[in-house]
């Protein structure tokens, strides 16, 4: 470690007031503060009884991520850490910009962007589309806003969604199947250029498959032993770094229960009017994108309402927006729409709240 | 003439041809007006009133004068459309001008000049000409003026609802006021896309 610190110490005068590179001085303090705590403390009051700054609430996700990683590289093998490697240079390479020019330390929370942004992607998406995708939702979802903790919508989301508007048939067509034997496809290196080998391996999602009135088995769902997103297939590990989100108090708990529920009811109002049409409840729990929505991406603290009533209603309506775009729309998955709509329906609700909070007040005199 | 239900078309309207975020027509008052949420709901509310009234008349004008073959007149006046039914959607928004400064002069003021830009906004014409394009009936068309109506209005409000939030954003130099506006009016268009396809209209 003194090593590093050695060379941090010696290349530190360039960056600082009159030295080469001052314009990167953000670029250095990152990087300092990503190997080392910073060295500076609070001398004077107030203190924070709880330490929790931004740099532990998203070491505290990304911890909370491990389970669906561990699952994913298991079942769709090394592409996942190129992905990874790619979604962090781009969307990196735009927040440095940023940095710079606006002469403001990088702030951690892309951090989390970067690394949820590949996880909802299929497996062997073309790398450079992935780097568009991050770059519009860093740059138009968070940088033009202010960044982290001024953004109105969820970076990773607005990224998504546009992809999956732009690039319509790389998005929903490179879905390779689950590695079942042991070793997995840990040791493999699955991407869509040998066109003739990736076609042998590739498969619809269990979403389309539904579609089309085939059902994939739940229980596979759950362990997630099937084609989809990178990281959405298994319900297990993802509800594992959920609880863990819920237990440490980094997700609001109201979301994502009544993301659920909403979700939940929803689907059985729908699956008793038509049972051989319309997939059951308990399955499309499993399906999709819907967990790892609910608990990792509706969650974020800055584009969801702040209002505690607010935030029961943002998660019904994203729970039963999900489940009609799903069973009724020409897209097979929705809860990436479903979340947008919901961050920009929350200021409207944290309106109405403080609106019936402040006549409640008035009446009581 | 097509078969589509009124309430179909209702809800169509909103979701997914919203006139505002799937056919981008009257932008000027929704970048302009909707920098606060009242003033927001008040504008929406005019617009839709307007809009399902002026379809009305505008259906019963083109359909007993100007159309070929119409009750009153033996010609085709159909050139005249476009002139018409501007004539009769300012002529209205006069009256609604009078009436929301008779009985209401807060609104009245809040809307200011935006109150005669009604006039001249696009997603009420734009309304009354898809009527015609469509070849709507009666009830068709009084559900597409109001869903389309209640669609802008929706629009605005979230709108607003995301500008006043964006007091406490850094946004740059050169994308402050309209630009960013723009661009999150692009964020919402995309995040309406998602209910394509969920009802169809033509």
């Amino acid at each position: 470690m003194k090593f590093v610190l050695k060379i941090f110490k010696s290349v530190k005068p360039n960056f600082e007031e009159g030295g080469k590179f001052k314009t990167f001085l953000p670029l250095y303090e990152a990087m300092e503060n990503f190997c080392f705590a910073p060295s500076t403390t609070t001398q004077l009051a107030p203190f924070a009884r709880d330490p929790l700054d931004v740099k532990r609430f998203m070491t505290m996700v990304i911890i909370a991520l491990v389970p669906a990683l561990a699952m994913s590289y298991y079942f769709f093998g090394a592409r996942l850490i190129a992905m990874i490697i790619v979604s962090y240079a781009a969307g990196g390479m735009v927040e440095v910009l940023f940095a710079c020019v606006r002469k403001e330390p990088i702030a951690e929370g892309f951090l989390v962007t970067g690394m949820l942004f590949p996880m909802i992607l299929p497996p062997t998406l073309p790398l450079p589309i992935l780097a568009i995708g991050v770059i519009f939702g860093v740059l138009i979802g968070k940088e033009l806003f202010g960044g982290t903790g001024r953004n109105v919508f969820n970076p990773a989301i607005v990224g998504r969604c546009f992809l999956a508007l732009a690039y319509p048939k790389a998005m929903s067509g490179n879905f390779t199947t689950a590695g079942t034997e042991i070793p997995g496809r840990m040791l493999e290196y699955i991407h869509a250029g040998n066109a003739a080998a990736h076609d042998a391996i590739s498969t619809a999602t269990p979403l389309v498959l539904a579609k089309q009135g085939e059902m994939v088995n739940t229980v596979d769902m759950l362990i997630g032993n099937t084609s989809g997103s990178i990281s959405e297939t298994s319900a297990i590990a993802i509800i594992l770094g959920g609880v863990f989100l819920l237990l440490t108090r980094i997700a609001n708990w109201r979301t994502v229960v009544s993301i659920l529920a909403a979700a939940f009811v929803t689907a059985a109002v729908i699956y008793n009017t038509d049972t051989t049409r319309f997939a059951p409840p308990m399955w499309h729990m499993c399906a999709g994108g819907l967990l790892f929505g609910a608990f990792f991406m509706a969650t974020d603290p800055v584009s969801s309402p702040i209002t505690n009533a607010g935030k029961w209603i943002y998660g019904i309506m994203i729970g039963v927006v999900t489940m009609l775009i799903r069973n009724f729309t020409g897209y097979v998955e929705g809860v990436m729409f479903a979340i947008l709509l919901g961050n920009i329906i929350a200021p409207i609700l944290d309106e109405i709240v403080f609106k019936i909070r402040i006549g409640r007040l008035k009446s009581e005199g | 003439m097509n078969e589509t239900s009124a309430l179909v078309i209702i809800v169509a309207a909103i979701f997914t041809n919203n006139i505002l975020l799937a056919n981008f027509l009257g932008m000027c008052s929704f970048i302009a007006c909707s920098n606060q949420i009242s003033t927001a709901i008040g504008l929406g509310t005019a617009v839709t009133f307007v809009m399902t009234m002026t379809t009305m008349i505008n259906y019963a004008i083109y359909h007993t004068i100007l159309k070929e073959g119409a009750v009153l007149v033996p010609y085709d006046l159909t050139f005249l459309t476009f002139i018409v039914f501007i004539a009769v959607i300012a002529a209205f928004v006069q009256f609604v001008e009078m009436f929301i400064e008779r009985f209401s002069p807060k609104l009245y003021f809040a809307l200011g000049i935006f109150l005669p830009l009604i006039t001249v906004n696009c997603a009420i014409l734009g309304a009354s000409l898809f009527m015609v394009i469509r070849n709507y009936n009666f009830a068709q068309s009084v559900g597409f003026g109001f869903g389309g109506g209640i669609g802008w209005a929706v629009a605005i409000i979230l709108m607003a609802g995301l500008r006043q939030k964006m007091r406490y954003s850094d946004v740059p130099k050169p994308f402050k006021g309209v630009a960013i506006a723009m661009i999150v009016t692009g964020v919402l268009a995309m995040a309406f896309m998602g209910f394509a396809g969920m009802v169809t209209i033509q």
